[in-house]
């Protein structure tokens, strides 16, 4: 025992002389992620609630009822967050679909109106969509075809099939007042549509804000590729000092858990050198997490603990990529594949919801998605066992592989 | 100076004559006895009963062509591979090791050899043999980053890492002179001494070096040699794989390893002899 403390203590004297290269790697590299971070988040929040669909109107648009009612659906309907109609004529539509501007076009028969006014409702409205999968858009693109056809044609029926029962009752002084109210009463009735239902927001990964989704899945990828900076430590190791170390009574385990040891705080250092300026920007308000809103960076300081577990964890997976590899190059390429393959899997670019079930199933099962779990629950403030399980089970299995693999090539 | 002379003769009754008495006039008696081992690596048998005994002030070499076990028998026997079959027993007395004749401590030895227990099989037990045995693998088991004084640190405690530097085993390698140089500024001489300096930490009765002058300049090989000659007349056992004639030298047994079988070498400085024999069993031609 005193001889694996004693190397222990050699591998640290080890990391302590790599340190200063390793910060100033590591400082460069949270300006990278950081960078990409804000990208993902503005484009996230852009896609969320800014981007709408513009869709292209074509066709017989002179009537004025159809005009009111494409500005009723413009000016007052939640729809107008998601959906831009805009009226053009044919060969303006065909020319910016063509460019990709228009998500579709919609286009209006001749004669609907009067179609509409007679009761045949026989003309059709097309719609023309650049997608024809089956996806979240074309779902959508449905939903507001059918909203359109409702409180368009419905509506305009509405009105002109009052206008006809006043005139046939000899009542037709009546018409423009009672159109107004029928107008009013629609409108009110396209205003009230917002509050016919709740809608629930529940957010990615068990209830975070996008941002802090983010947030907690860059430093997630930070650690994860951690082990591309940290390689140094890698670089001269040889299998004559193994051999030499077993001869000399330190086994294979005692020789990765010493090893493992100094690796784990050149991990936690590089750790802390990346909160260093997410916790100043925080305080500073340079980035806002909906969560932690007017907290500065106390939130962010109560959250670190919680992701210490998770750089033993990585600190492990990277320590046995490197033992398996064949050379630092290989290493290298191994940490990259599998830290953007499962931080990729496990929700670490895209909140995980957004892939197949199977795809869930198995992010969730990898060491990245134990993290994920580990660090979503730890951010909500509760973390349960099974995810305190997972990660420590994981931590074993990497320790024990690294073990194996270099008993494995001693002999 | 006849008294001298007296007791000299007395002790030369007692102990014999040449390097093995001399070894025993100087209090150490240790013997090591390797039998039957085997070790195949899948399908291929690289070992195949290797059988031999060596007695204290023993300088044996291990020939052989590239591929032929010696790293592997040597890492056998220093526990970092496991035999397939086999025995390695080490004998000795443990208050009479490392100390001269009168009681006092052997030269350069502060501390006796340790000896495992009477009748311990190392290949069974091999948490005894970092005690027995000191292994020098071909690469250099070092800290590229750390310093001469780092490395040893390692292994020795402060105090007997001082000692060794200025009267012991340190001293005779003469690490002295670049502790404070990094591994990775050193040379491969002073590599390989260092090296040899960390595996006699324990003042191990056995040393086991494979290839130790291999890729070393004249001097360096000179002073390596020397050490291990010294080494040997203190009573240690020197074990080595290699492929340098000088080497041979220093060594009063020498092994051929053919086929996976250890056979008995007459060195007559005939390196050329020796080629010629390997080469015959891989079918070559020199």
């Amino acid at each position: 025992m005193r001889q694996t403390a004693a190397y222990f203590l050699a591998q640290l004297k080890r990391a302590a002389r790599l340190l200063p290269g390793q910060i100033l790697v590591d400082l460069a590299v949270c300006v990278c992620v950081g960078a990409l971070a804000c990208l993902l988040v503005t484009q996230g929040a852009a896609a969320a609630e800014g981007s709408r669909y513009r869709i292209g109107m074509v066709g017989d648009l002179s009537d004025s009822y159809l005009g009111f009612g494409i500005a009723a659906v413009q000016e007052t309907d939640d729809s107008r967050f998601m959906v831009e109609l805009v009226p053009m004529s044919e060969q303006e539509a065909e020319e910016a679909f063509l460019r990709g501007e228009l998500y579709a076009v919609m286009r209006v028969p001749e004669g609907l109106m009067e179609s509409i006014i007679y009761g045949e409702n026989d003309r059709l409205i097309t719609y023309t969509a650049t997608q024809g999968q089956q996806g979240l858009g074309t779902m959508v693109m449905g939903e507001i075809t059918d909203l359109a056809s409702t409180l368009v044609t419905c509506s305009q029926s509405a009105i002109y099939a009052m206008q006809r029962v006043l005139l046939d009752q000899g009542r037709g002084e009546e018409t423009g007042r009672e159109t107004d109210k029928l107008n009013l009463a629609l409108i009110n009735l396209v205003l009230a549509r917002g509050g016919f239902g709740e809608v629930e927001v529940l957010g990615y990964g068990d209830g975070l804000s996008l941002e802090l989704y983010y947030f907690s899945g860059m430093i997630l990828l930070f650690l994860m590729l951690s082990g591309l900076l940290n390689s140094a430590l890698f670089v001269h190791g040889n299998g004559a000092f193994s051999s030499f170390l077993k001869a000399r009574g330190v086994g294979a385990f005692r020789q990765i858990l010493g090893e493992y040891l100094a690796y784990l705080l050149l991990v936690t250092v590089g750790l802390a050198v990346l909160c260093l300026p997410l916790g100043f920007g925080l305080e500073r308000g340079l980035f806002r997490i909906p969560e932690w809103e007017g907290m500065g960076a106390a939130p962010f300081l109560a959250f670190l603990p919680v992701l210490f577990p998770v750089a033993v964890l990585f600190a492990a997976l990277q320590f046995f990529l490197f033992e398996a590899a064949e050379g630092i190059v290989n290493g290298i390429l191994l940490q990259l594949i599998c830290g953007i393959g499962m931080g990729y899997l496990s929700g670490y670019f895209y909140p995980s919801a957004f892939f197949p079930e199977k795809m869930q199933s198995l992010g969730a099962f990898l060491p990245s998605g134990a993290a994920a779990r580990f660090v979503q629950a730890g951010v909500l403030g509760k973390i349960p066992a099974a995810a305190w399980g997972a990660v420590f089970l994981w931590l074993a299995v990497f320790l024990l592989l690294a073990a194996a693999v270099r008993k494995g090539r001693m002999k | 100076m006849r008294r001298g002379l007296m007791a000299g003769k007395r002790e030369r009754q007692r102990f014999g004559c040449g390097e093995a008495a001399r070894a025993r006039r100087m209090g150490v008696f240790m013997e090591i006895e390797v039998t039957g081992i085997k070790k195949a690596y899948a399908r291929k048998k690289v070992l195949m009963d290797i059988t031999f005994s060596l007695g204290a002030g023993s300088c044996a070499a291990i020939l052989g062509s590239n591929g032929s076990g010696k790293s592997t028998l040597l890492s056998i026997l220093a526990g970092v591979r496991r035999a397939d079959g086999g025995s390695f027993y080490v004998q000795g007395r443990p208050n009479e090791t490392g100390r001269q004749a009168d009681g006092r401590p052997a030269r350069g030895q502060e501390e006796t050899r340790p000896v495992p227990p009477r009748g311990t099989d190392l290949l069974r037990h091999p948490g005894q043999i970092p005690k027995v045995l000191g292994y020098v693998p071909q690469g250099d088991p070092l800290m590229e980053e750390l310093t001469a004084w780092d490395n040893l640190r390692m292994w020795y405690d402060r105090e007997t890492l001082k000692r060794e530097l200025s009267e012991g085993a340190l001293k005779l390698l003469g690490i002295d002179g670049f502790l404070k140089t990094p591994v990775r500024r050193m040379s491969g001489g002073m590599k390989k001494r260092l090296s040899i300096g960390c595996a006699v930490v324990s003042h191990p009765g056995i040393l086991v070096l494979d290839e130790p002058s291999a890729a070393l300049d004249p001097v360096c090989k000179e002073n390596i040699r020397e050490f291990l000659d010294g080494y040997r007349k203190e009573g240690g056992i020197v074990l080595m794989a290699t492929h340098d004639a000088q080497d041979l030298e220093l060594c009063n047994v020498c092994y051929v390893l053919k086929e996976g079988r250890l056979h008995p070498w007459r060195y007559d400085g005939d390196f050329h002899r020796l080629a010629e024999e390997l080469c015959e069993k891989r079918g070559h031609s020199l």
